[in-house]
């Protein structure tokens, strides 16, 4: 490791020509970076969830804000029978709402480990998700040239009393900031999901990826695909927005 | 007089020697039986009562009154202190602890479970006899300030974890926010009960109250004393020391199974050493009708000589009064021999599972109690008696003109 931090260090000045003199970003500049990126300080995004099973799949198109790392709503707009679905996530608490039975939930501790929605993302995937950025430490494992971009390879360890049950996560990002690839190892270092960016392509201005795929590694014909048609960055949101009453009562 | 007919009804019991032998020898398998089983039962139900409180545990608890509808950490109280740990401190209390127990989740990379997550302070728990009594991997807790966590072995098989790995423990603050963090598998335990391992996991006290930000409070406090079957008198002195906030309970209401199971034992006992002496009672009819029968023409001399109906009566009676003691002396004595080097256990490894279900581990520890061998011979002794009075009444109501010309 030293060695290889000693060659980065070395090259670095030759291969980060672009960064114009600025020092190499740190691990977790990178990922602090890469959320930012795909979260922007606000955002607006309409996306489709597409759940594939070996034998049935089944979509959901829904539409969600983010702001900040803490603030998160997403709303269901179809199927018809899904519609109106909502889940709200507030500094790492988690509330869905339903309307059919016109009730609001708050998801208690013990099934944040289960899946959200019937994908393959848990709870607590949907409502921590900024959580790596300071529950984590970083390390830059490697720095790559591909398709004409530099590519960081981050290793993120979970500090030991973090809330997380992997043994690290591995990051791919590219240098304009969009995640390739995140993979979830446990603490035998076996890979157990990844999630990868299948498709990328420039919206509003920043190059973002549009199909992301979370599959977990024993099953592979079992994956959850995210599918972004649209998406805005720094939009104003309403002060209530991410409030439990507009989780009950949508507003926009 | 009463000498004479004493005489008589014993030298009358042995003069058909192998037939009374045969008797003697039905009543005391009788009786071997009816003790033999009863302090197998006995042990069985010790055993559920005692795994009862070392799971409850303790012999009273003490919660905050809103406890026990709703077991989380909202309705947790504050340490005992003052009047309530002064009263904890003196005789007939052996041994206290204050611990959390919240429900909670544990999770690893694979799999979660579902569980009662134990905050404890391993010294007060390991003179409550409550900790887990098997360690076999790593340790137990240190003391309270314990980050460890303590699983089941079963349990860390279902989650795919390990010794020395990680895993997440999830469960709720008082404000019902997640309260969560990764904790290391310091120890793996083994349970008498399988099944209880998984659903205890061990946390230090101190770390636990840190996590579900409750300084300073605990879910129950745990009271053993000395005799578990007279729990009232150690509750009332409690409840006054307790203050009319907490509330006060012996074992009997805190799991009245387990209390109805000790009351259904008593019953059962005695039902089934009645069952037992229904069919000794035929033989034991029998034996005397066939005495009586074959002296028919000796009982008809006795009256024409004098002999009043109620001494022969009372002979019959003697004669099945003294081989009920016989077989009495003999049945206790055998039980008595068979029971005493079992007491150590006897090993049923072979239907654990099945002995789980009862809440039982897989040795059974028969237990010998005077009780019941007082109950048998009351039982033996009485219903023998009250059997024995219809050839005994028959044999004096015979006519002795009759009697003396029957063949």
């Amino acid at each position: 490791m030293p060695a290889r931090l000693l060659l980065i260090l070395l090259l670095s000045p030759l291969l980060c020509t672009r960064a114009l003199g600025a020092d190499a970003p740190t691990a977790s500049e990178i990922i602090r970076s890469a959320i930012d990126h795909y979260r922007g300080t606000t955002s607006y995004s309409e996306m489709t969830m597409v759940i594939h099973r070996p034998d049935w799949e089944r979509s959901m198109s829904m539409r969600a804000w983010t702001e900040g790392d803490k603030h998160t709503l997403v709303r269901v707009t179809a199927p018809r029978k899904d519609a109106g679905n909502g889940t709200l996530t507030v500094d790492g608490n988690m509330w869905t709402f339903t309307p059919s039975i016109n009730r609001v939930i708050k998801i208690p501790a013990s099934m944040m480990s289960q899946n959200w929605m019937g994908s393959d993302f848990s709870n607590k995937d949907v409502s921590k998700d900024t959580d790596i950025i300071d529950q984590y430490d970083h390390s830059l494992l490697e720095t790559r040239e591909q398709d004409g971009h530099t590519v960081y390879v981050i290793q993120s360890v979970p500090h030991e009393e973090a809330a997380v049950v992997w043994g690290r996560e591995v990051l791919t990002v590219r240098d304009d900031w969009v995640l390739l690839q995140q993979d979830f190892r446990d603490q035998d270092d076996v890979l157990v999901k990844t999630l990868r960016a299948l498709e990328i392509q420039p919206m509003s201005g920043r190059n973002v990826a549009t199909v992301m795929r979370m599959s977990q590694q024993e099953n592979p014909e079992e994956w959850t695909e995210l599918r972004t048609g649209a998406i805005q960055f720094d939009v104003d949101v309403a002060a209530n927005l991410f409030t439990l009453s507009n989780l009950r009562n949508p507003r926009q | 007089m009463g000498a004479g007919i004493s005489r008589l009804a014993w030298r009358n019991l042995w003069r058909n020697r192998r037939r009374t032998l045969i008797m003697l020898a039905a009543v005391a398998v009788g009786v071997w039986a009816m003790v033999f089983m009863s302090a197998m039962m006995r042990g069985m139900v010790d055993e559920m009562v005692r795994s009862g409180l070392e799971q409850l545990p303790g012999m009273v608890q003490i919660h905050q009154r809103a406890y026990r509808d709703d077991p989380s950490v909202v309705n947790s109280m504050p340490s005992p202190e003052g009047t309530l740990q002064a009263a904890l401190a003196e005789p007939p209390v052996t041994a206290w602890a204050a611990r959390v127990r919240v429900p909670a989740m544990v999770a690893s990379a694979r799999a979660s479970r579902g569980l009662t997550l134990l905050g404890v302070d391993p010294a007060a728990e390991r003179a409550l006899g409550s900790v887990p009594p098997t360690i076999s991997e790593g340790r137990f807790l240190e003391d309270e300030h314990d980050r460890g966590v303590v699983l089941g072995q079963r349990l860390v098989e279902r989650l795919e974890s390990d010794l020395g790995k990680r895993v997440v423990i999830m469960s709720q603050d008082p404000q019902n926010d997640v309260a969560d963090r990764g904790v290391r598998v310091v120890g793996i335990y083994k349970a008498r009960l399988p099944g209880d391992e998984e659903r205890f996991a061990y946390a230090g006290r101190a770390a636990l109250q840190e996590l579900l930000q409750v300084p300073g409070q605990v879910s129950e406090v745990a009271v053993m004393a000395t005799d578990y079957r007279r729990p009232q008198a150690l509750v009332e002195h409690l409840a006054r020391a307790a203050g009319p906030q907490l509330e006060v309970l012996p074992w009997t209401e805190l799991d009245p199974f387990l209390s109805s199971m000790l009351d259904l034992q008593d019953g059962f006992s005695l039902v089934f050493m009645v069952v037992v002496f229904l069919a000794l009672s035929f033989g034991l009819v029998n034996t005397l009708a066939m005495a009586v029968f074959e002296r028919i023409r000796e009982i008809g001399l006795m009256q024409a000589l004098g002999m009043r109906p109620g001494l022969i009566l009372r002979q019959v009676l003697l004669e099945s009064l003294y081989l009920l003691l016989l077989g009495l002396a003999v049945g206790n004595g055998a039980a008595w021999l068979t029971i005493k080097p079992l007491e150590s256990g006897i090993e049923l490894s072979s239907v654990a599972r099945g002995m789980e279900m009862f809440a039982m581990g897989a040795t059974l520890y028969p237990a010998l109690y005077w009780r019941d061998m007082v109950l048998a011979t009351v039982v033996v002794l009485g219903l023998g008696v009250l059997a024995s009075l219809i050839p005994a009444w028959r044999a004096a109501r015979l006519d002795p003109i009759r009697a003396l010309n029957s063949h």
